[in-house]
């Protein structure tokens, strides 16, 4: 994908989340948002998925700009994919539901097309056993899991994740970036943030260190976490990296 | 149940039988032998229309009210300030004002003089029609306010994550909120549902026909006292009773859900 971000400032009350923050990125399949938390990271996240509108600045997606209509906003979200920390299922429906309902509704498919689909995304996520169960009844990295199942099974533009394994314990967490991984080798474009820096490392092409409502530093993984140019960078990696 | 609250428990029921028994033989003993349940058959048709007729008004108040409840929810939430000030002041003056109020002004002050001529014309119950309309909007009232908590109280993450499938802001509501707000206000519904058919015996300020008003004329007109206000409460509970109930059920089988 090919990202070019200018001067976007958003802000909420009197915090500036985002603040005249650019952003260029000319072809990077993965780019991975790092940074502390309140930096800015959420709110770029949100403004590119199309879930919320920046006060001023421009986006272009892949030669694209986003608009700030509604109408043209929901039509940017349909063709996307957007993962919250937790909470992303609909609690009233099961796993199988969860991921039908959108295809038929969002996208157009009939009924039979869609339990098709449903069922190929389930399978290839090894959720199958898990398809008629409320996500009460789901771990959260089962959780997460369908949510992504969801967010793919009609091969998205973008898949955006917002710190997808915050909510998660260690061992739901692998689980969960082993898929991300997954769907980053077969190809797909993903934008996320995260605090796992070793994950970060691994899948990202393009990693960007986030603070203060403005991109510090934008390289290649090893170049950003081997020897960090930016001092709030450099102090935010000594930090995180100590234990 | 420990021993002692078994004992206790046993006292406390014979008191409570005793007392409700004593109360109940006074009363008779005061009454002697006027009761004369054959009064009451021979009134059995009128009694059965007004019953009928209570039915009617309930159902029909009860589509109303929804309409009305779901206009004013979607009121207090509208992006447009003047409209959701309108809403919550218009809401708070039907709350806070009662109902007997309501059906006399709105009936003999508003609709009769514009609207009574019209609707006789064409043969229709002009009292039935507007009696329906204002116990509707009352009615209306409380069930935006439950609707409206029901609404709000459904996570924020719900909302965005309704968004970020995709969904238009109608098929939010329609796939995501309700479904989710209704499974947690049906239990309040059901109770103003059971508050509506019993303040639809108000409607007989404005002679509406309806069972507790031909019952009352029964009363005065045949000096019955308990052979009237008996099969009343008895008439009301058979249609309050299954609502409720559905109300508890419905409660304990969400509560298990969530």
């Amino acid at each position: 994908m090919k990202l070019e971000v200018t001067e976007l400032t958003k802000c909420y009350g009197k915090t500036r989340a985002l603040d005249a923050l650019s952003l260029a990125v000319e072809s990077s399949r993965v780019l991975v948002l790092i940074g502390p938390s309140g930096g800015g990271k959420s709110t770029l996240l949100r403004v590119l998925g199309g879930l919320d509108v920046g006060d001023s600045g421009q986006v272009i997606i892949n030669r694209q700009p986003i608009l700030t209509d509604p109408n043209a906003l929901q039509a940017y979200r349909r063709k996307n994919g957007f993962l919250f920390q937790q909470f992303n299922l609909f609690p009233h429906h099961t796993a199988r539901r969860n991921i039908a309902l959108p295809l038929e509704k969002v996208h157009g498919f009939s009924p039979a097309e869609a339990a098709a689909m449903t069922e190929q995304a389930l399978a290839r996520f090894s959720l199958l056993e898990h398809a008629d169960k409320l996500p009460s009844q789901l771990s959260g990295g089962q959780q997460q899991r369908v949510g992504i199942a969801r967010a793919v099974a009609r091969p998205p533009e973008i898949l955006f994740l917002d710190e997808p394994t915050s909510a998660l314990d260690p061992e739901m967490t692998a689980e969960v970036l082993e898929l991300i991984q997954e769907l980053s080798e077969a190809g797909q474009d993903i934008i996320l943030s995260t605090h796992e820096m070793g994950f970060a490392r691994a899948v990202a092409n393009q990693v960007a260190f986030v603070a203060a409502g403005k991109i510090e530093e934008l390289s290649p993984p090893d170049e950003l976490f081997g020897s960090p140019k930016s001092p709030l960078c450099q102090r935010f990696l000594s930090r995180v990296m100590r234990y | 149940m420990s021993r002692h609250h078994r004992i206790a428990n046993a006292i406390v029921a014979i008191a409570l039988v005793l007392g409700f028994s004593w109360l109940c033989t006074m009363v008779f003993a005061l009454l002697g032998n006027q009761t004369d349940w054959s009064k009451a058959w021979n009134y059995r048709e009128t009694l059965f229309r007004g019953w009928w007729m209570t039915l009617r008004i309930s159902l029909m108040a009860l589509v109303g009210s929804t309409f009305f409840g779901l206009l004013f929810m979607f009121g207090q939430r509208s992006p447009l300030v003047v409209v959701r000030w309108t809403c919550r002041a218009f809401l708070e003056f039907v709350r806070d004002t009662p109902l007997l109020v309501h059906l006399l002004f709105g009936y003999f002050v508003i609709f009769a003089p514009l609207f009574s001529r019209t609707l006789g014309d064409q043969g229709l119950d002009d009292k039935l029609i507007i009696g329906v309309l204002l116990l509707s909007v009352f009615e209306g009232a409380y069930l935006g306010e439950i609707l409206r908590g029901g609404v709000e109280s459904i996570p924020m993450t719900q909302w965005e994550s309704a968004r970020a499938v995709g969904f238009s802001p109608i098929q939010v509501y329609r796939y995501v909120i309700f479904p989710q707000a209704l499974r947690r206000v049906l239990p309040a519904m059901a109770g103003l549902f059971v508050s509506l058919i019993k303040d639809s015996s108000l409607l007989n300020v404005i002679g509406v026909a309806e069972y507790f008003y031909n019952t009352k004329n029964f009363i005065s007109r045949s000096y019955a006292g308990l052979e009237g206000y008996v099969p009343l409460a008895l008439g009301y509970l058979i249609l309050t009773l299954p609502v409720a109930w559905l109300s508890h059920w419905l409660e304990k089988r969400f509560r298990h859900e969530t």
